[in-house]
């Protein structure tokens, strides 16, 4: 297994060049050298420049740092799923976690009139956190948990969290209806500076705590009593790992709503490029995470005919498929 | 030299209802290689995850080192006793090495580096098992018998006192199964590693165990030097199965050679030779 050096620069260069297309790319086109002077502050060259700086800065630019927070805390969050579990099909969205967050935020707001968005991320927090225990408390079985029955687990209670869901839209006041569903669509369209600035202190501590616990995700992957047996204190580890995890899925969900499959994606493409070893895995799938949202969002932005595709869909296109091979490539393992 | 190192003392263990261990007693010195035979369900396994602290006893307690499994912090532990049994995993790409780095983890814990030191211990448990050449290779690329001895390098990698192995020789050839045992009689002799081994091979157990213990139903049926377990009458208690037990005419240790059914009542003398009592057919 090769173990590339140039990994980390090639990765964050994609990151850095997705945001570059990201910046350029929309309704209203900007070339890249004016992309370049807006970042710079440098001299805009007249009225359609500084329109051109306007968009760059206030709309383009929040947008492209949420893509890359919310693609990052996806995958760092499907990472530690797929190692807490054992299982490469684990995902925030197939395990029914970010349909618990949507549930916690929505709830957030129906009860919690006006501009209530400190406590929207915390609620979506806790509402992550309630639907991966229940997944996984149902999927346990004596003999451990199967990852077949998991998925089971987590599309049944996503069943159960998207009724829910659709009766707090219907109990919604008729003027918010639009826009909430627009959000369970998975939108990054909401992206003010100062939500991606309160988003990147969850992520960042989020990806933060993750990150220290790298070795002890690479021992989880040995199974809970080889893990214990070679002096991880598995419980506080994998408590830990849920509660991050939950935690990262749902700050993400309460800002930009479902966007699926993420998190199974794109760590199976880190780990082709760096291996299982989570020191590397999650910077690597965090990098690749980010420019792949960003990718999508410029996709779901230019490619409908008439106005913008939610990121979710476009996302979910790509994902479905990767999920049905995955599932078919694994066939007849234990 | 202690001569408890490992000890059980009226250990009993129940799954739900059904009880595995009914009062076992048991003691491994330092440096012993002691063997644990017995048929399949006998509590082998049972016995070594209650040793590793993953299970606690019903009744009775175990000690290693003459403290509790429990009273250990789980680093401090994995540094005194290590084990290998469980297959490595196949559901992420790990290269051998990798995989054998991470038996390293109670020296260098949660966030420290790969020392000159692992790497060191690493190489040298993958030159002990044979492993240098399949290094980089993936656990998935490989066969069960050579995962079967990553685990093994997994656990001297972890430079333990204590190991024990629970049918660590389930895929191994013959050639390899002889090294397996080699391996241990040498970490035994050249570190004074105390291994305590669950495992299936009679006549093998014979030739490199100091000390074997036989254990069926739930209780230790014999314990003792190859030749003072290994009779015709232990096995066929134990395991239900006549066998001869004569000497390796090279070794002179204890050889043990199961009877066909159909043949052995015809030729019953055969397997009544050695010592112990008659073998009822």
């Amino acid at each position: 297994m090769k173990r590339p050096v140039l990994a980390f620069p090639v990765l964050a260069a994609a990151l850095a060049g997705a945001v570059a297309l990201s910046l350029s790319a929309g309704p209203v086109p900007v070339s890249l050298g004016q992309v370049l002077r807006a970042l710079t502050g440098g001299d805009a060259g007249g009225p359609s420049g500084e329109t051109a700086a306007r968009v760059v800065l206030s709309l383009r630019l929040p947008r492209a740092l949420l893509g890359a927070l919310v693609g990052g805390a996806l995958s760092s969050s499907g990472v530690a799923f797929q190692a807490l579990l054992r299982n490469p099909l684990a995902d925030p969205y197939i395990l029914g976690v970010s349909g618990g967050a949507a549930v916690g935020a929505m709830t957030a707001r129906l009860l919690l009139r006006g501009d209530s968005f400190l406590p929207l991320p915390l609620c979506a927090f806790l509402g992550a956190a309630i639907a991966a225990s229940a997944v996984f408390l149902l999927a346990r079985r004596r003999s451990g948990v199967s990852r077949e029955r998991l998925i089971l687990m987590g599309v049944i209670v996503g069943a159960f969290l998207n009724a829910l869901i659709m009766m707090m839209v219907a109990l919604s006041p008729p003027g918010r209806i639009p826009g909430a569903i627009y959000w369970l669509m998975g939108d990054l369209s909401l992206g003010t500076p100062g939500r991606v600035g309160m988003l990147a202190l969850y992520v960042g501590g989020g990806v933060g705590c993750l990150f220290l616990l790298s070795r002890g995700m690479d021992l989880l992957l040995l199974g809970d009593e080889a893990a214990f047996q070679s002096g991880l204190p598995v419980e506080k580890v994998k408590t830990a790992v849920y509660l991050t995890a939950s935690l990262l899925a749902g700050s993400v969900v309460a800002i930009s709503g479902l966007i699926g499959f993420v998190g199974l994606i794109v760590p199976h493409g880190a780990r082709s490029i760096v291996g299982s070893g989570h020191r590397r895995l999650l910077p690597a799938a965090f990098l690749l995470g980010g420019t792949f949202l960003i990718v999508a969002d410029v996709l779901a932005r230019t490619a409908g005919p008439s106005g913008e595709l939610p990121v979710g869909a476009v996302t979910a296109l790509s994902g479905a498929p990767f999920f049905l091979y995955l599932l078919r490539r694994d066939r007849g393992k234990p | 030299m202690r001569d408890d190192l490992l000890a059980a003392r009226g250990v009993t263990f129940r799954y739900g209802e059904r009880e595995v261990l009914a009062g076992v007693d048991l003691r491994v010195g330092e440096g012993e290689v002691a063997i644990l035979l017995g048929p399949n369900g006998a509590g082998k396994s049972t016995l070594l995850k209650i040793f590793s602290g993953l299970h606690r006893p019903h009744a009775g307690e175990v000690t290693v080192l003459g403290r509790s499994p429990s009273s250990y912090g789980r680093r401090e532990m994995a540094r005194i006793l290590s084990v290998a049994g469980q297959d490595p995993p196949l559901d992420f790409p790990m290269s051998v090495e990798e995989y054998v780095l991470l038996g390293r983890f109670p020296h260098h814990g949660f966030f420290g580096q790969a020392t000159a030191q692992d790497r060191e211990e690493v190489a040298r448990a993958l030159a002990m098992t044979s492993l240098e050449g399949l290094k980089t290779r993936g656990l998935g690329e490989i066969s069960a018998g050579e995962r079967q001895r990553a685990a093994l390098a997994r656990a001297i990698a972890q430079g333990a006192k204590v190991m024990l192995l629970d049918e660590p020789t389930a895929f191994l050839d013959i050639y390899h199964r002889v090294a397996f045992y080699e391996i241990v009689t040498r970490l035994s002799e050249s570190r004074g590693v105390t291994a305590l081994i669950a495992s299936h091979d009679l006549s093998l157990c014979a030739e490199y165990g100091e000390k074997i213990v036989l254990l069926a139903g739930g209780k230790i049926r014999a314990v003792g030097r190859p030749g003072e377990v290994l009779t015709p009458g232990n096995i066929f208690e134990a395991f239900g199965v006549a066998a001869v037990c004569d000497r390796n005419p090279v070794t002179g240790s204890v050889r043990v050679t199961p009877v066909r059914r159909d043949r052995g009542k015809d030729r019953g003398g055969d397997a009544r030779e050695g010592s112990g009592p008659t073998t009822p057919f």
